[in-house]
């Protein structure tokens, strides 16, 4: 009884409105519903598919969420690594949970704050005498590469993955398979390397991978942060369907319907993956 | 589970009709005394753009407790501007509803255009309110927005000039048009950007005039010949300052509170207002120098001016209207235009204005940091039809921030 109420509950909070919000933006970008429209046309997904814009984000989300995600794995595994005991005891393990409090608006605010060219790093470095003028200092946020994005999600997902692996290493316990390795002859190097990190990894990958999806679909911090071009994919959403042009606003849906298919279509691929490891 | 599928589609295509029938009521027909009792004790919802604290202290300090005392209406202010409000509008319509969620709208050109686009708006309506006859709807910078007259479907409000703002301390001799402002980035590069919203899009349309010859030139609606020839040499100069802009060029601030900031920080030289009373306010308030001064300089700036709108689907009408009565009287007006409580320029056309009225202008104090706007209006242009500012946008993306 309880198991059908749960799988009514899920249907009606979870499947049912993501179908119809589905629904609503494939017909709204084919021009089948909307004021403005005036009934079935591909013009909407033709001018999507052939605008070099919607490429590009789709690349530069993949490669902001490829970049955060490789510093935070590398970041977690060398600080469960080298201060496993203080982030089990002690000031760092309150001191971990701080920019998991933080929202992501104030987060990215912090680090325009920090990291602009006016400043609080570029200001004392001027103070200091390390810099002729502010506009020396070289360019993290609102720049090419997306380092003020990187950064900023780095920085927050870093404790969570973290306190992951470390819960982790304790559920698993890693510790005893470590010490096994050793008696076997590994180096202390080749039990991590060998035996923790892959177990570590391995037990999390549906944890990356929804983090990942995050960090792709992620809106504030590239829209403070990042450039007007490339943009990443929410930004060029949201420019797509709110600026002047009201004829833009079924493009918009296009791309949001083709950037949904797309990751429904990775995430079946990574959960078959997953299964068939299992198996 | 196909009986489950053709359940969601008849889910779906339910849901998107659009049977909307307007709520026009009749109050258009209604005496002002009966309009007024009809709005007393009403609610009014009125969506506007709230980003600034000042503005808030003057809706929610003197104009709120104003409207329930003297008309007896609580009016709640929800937060959002342009596209929000286009997009909220647009979902009801799209939805059905009868019935909109709000009631009175604070627009300007690019919206009222979209508003009406879509047929959302509610008019004629403005010759009903006893106070528009103090309105000068025959000045073009307010009877006129963006090339489309009013026509009753929005009442005036507010009206601005846009200028340049500078740090007098750094600046002596400020750029006086498009040739004197390249000269000097090229000596200064890096201290002037614009945003790439609706500020930004206004100095473009200022230079795309100058570029034209002036207003005339591109004056009625949008000329697809006219915009491309003179568009083609608007991104020719801008590409010629690009690398002489903030960030050479290569990032715009998102809106024009950014510019600001880089401003006050002085990263930036220069900023921009849409409104020329804002430098005082800004002053006042310390977020800006005191040597900072705003100037519209000789080839002119545009100037436009902001209405209050009523749904076509709004639930109170009559709630709506009265309270935008009292937001164009002489007291709600000239109680704005002082720049320690908002520093908005006025609707009301002085000279028809009872004498008590136009002596209370007459003693206002003279602005400190920027001439008066007697100055100021002979270089003022007018907005031009809203398709240039589409185009420009879309243009400006493609020649400029994605070459």
């Amino acid at each position: 009884m309880l198991a059908r109420l749960g799988l009514l509950l899920y249907v009606l909070l979870c499947v049912v409105p993501l179908a119809l919000g589905l629904g609503y933006v494939a017909a709204y970008s084919f021009g089948l519903i909307g004021l403005l429209n005036h009934g079935f046309t591909t013009v909407h997904w033709q001018a999507v598919l052939q605008d070099k814009a919607f490429w590009q984000s789709l690349g530069f989300s993949l490669y902001c969420a490829f970049s955060s995600m490789s510093i935070v794995l590398i970041s977690a595994s060398a600080l469960l690594m080298a201060l496993r005991k203080q982030l089990s005891r002690g000031y760092l393990s309150y001191f971990i949970y701080f920019p998991l409090v933080l929202p992501t608006l104030v987060a990215a605010f912090i680090c325009f704050q920090l990291w602009s060219k006016s400043g609080f790093i570029s200001r004392l470095l001027f103070q200091i005498g390390f810099l002729s003028n502010l506009e020396a200092f070289p360019e993290f946020v609102n720049d090419a590469c997306g380092i003020g994005i990187i950064f900023t999600h780095a920085f927050m997902a870093t404790p969570f993955f973290t306190l992951l692996f470390l819960q982790l290493y304790k559920s698993e316990k890693i510790q005893a398979l470590q010490d096994l390795a050793l008696t076997l002859g590994a180096t202390p190097g080749q039990t991590w390397q060998k035996v923790a990190l892959p177990i570590l990894w391995q037990k999390s990958i549906f944890s990356i991978f929804l983090y990942f999806v995050f960090i792709m679909g992620a809106y504030e911090t590239p829209l403070l942060l990042g450039r007007q071009s490339p943009q990443m994919i929410a930004p060029l959403i949201i420019r797509k369907l709110q600026k002047f042009n009201l004829q833009d606003i079924p493009q918009a849906y296009a791309i949001t319907t083709a950037y949904l298919l797309l990751l429904m279509g990775v995430a079946m691929a990574v959960l078959r993956n997953l299964k068939m490891r299992a198996v | 589970m196909q009986k489950l599928i053709i359940l969601g589609i008849l889910f779906l295509v339910w849901g998107c009709q659009s049977a909307t029938k307007p709520n026009t009521g009749n109050v258009l027909q209604q005496p002002w005394s009966e309009i007024e009792k009809k709005a007393r004790g009403t609610t009014v919802n009125l969506m506007m753009w709230t980003g600034d604290p000042l503005i808030n202290a003057y809706m929610q300090n003197y104009v709120v407790p104003n409207v329930k005392k003297r008309l007896g209406i609580d009016l709640k202010i929800a937060s959002g501007q342009g596209n929000l409000i286009v997009q909220a509008l647009l979902a009801e319509l799209q939805a059905g509803k009868t019935e909109s969620e709000l009631d009175l709208l604070w627009i300007n050109g690019e919206t009222f255009y979209q508003l009406r686009e879509i047929d959302a708006l509610f008019g004629p309506w403005t010759d009903n309110l006893p106070n528009a006859q103090y309105i000068d709807f025959s000045n073009p910078f307010i009877g006129i927005d963006f090339q489309q007259p009013v026509d009753g479907f929005e009442c005036p409000w507010g009206n601005v000039q846009m200028a340049l703002i500078y740090n007098s301390a750094q600046i002596p001799n400020p750029p006086q048009d498009r040739q004197a402002l390249a000269a000097f980035l090229k000596e200064h590069p890096g201290k002037f950007t614009f945003d790439n919203q609706f500020t930004g899009m206004t100095f473009l349309k200022s230079l795309l005039i100058d570029i034209a010859g002036g207003a005339k030139e591109l004056e009625g609606g949008f000329d697809e010949k006219k915009y491309l020839t003179y568009s083609k040499e608007l991104w020719a100069y801008l590409k010629n300052i690009q690398p002489y802009l903030w960030r050479a060029g290569k990032t715009f601030p998102e809106n024009v509170a950014v510019i600001h900031q880089l401003y006050a920080s002085g990263e930036l030289w220069f900023t921009m207002s849409n409104n020329d009373n804002e430098v005082d306010n800004k002053v006042t308030q310390g977020l800006f120098p005191a040597s900072s001064r705003a100037y519209v300089w000789k080839s002119g700036l545009i100037q436009n001016t902001h209405y209050q709108g009523i749904p076509q689907l709004s639930k109170n009408k009559a709630g709506a209207m009265a309270v935008v009565n009292f937001l164009i009287s002489p007291e709600a007006q000239l109680k704005k235009q002082d720049p320690a409580v908002w520093g908005d320029g006025l609707v009301l056309d002085v000279k028809k204005l009872p004498q008590t009225w136009q002596t209370q202008w007459q003693k206002l104090p003279p602005r400190k940091y920027v001439a008066p706007r007697s100055e100021l209006n002979t270089r003022a242009l007018p907005e031009l039809a809203p398709q240039y500012m589409i185009r420009l946008a879309e243009d400006f993306r493609k020649n400029i921030i994605e070459k």
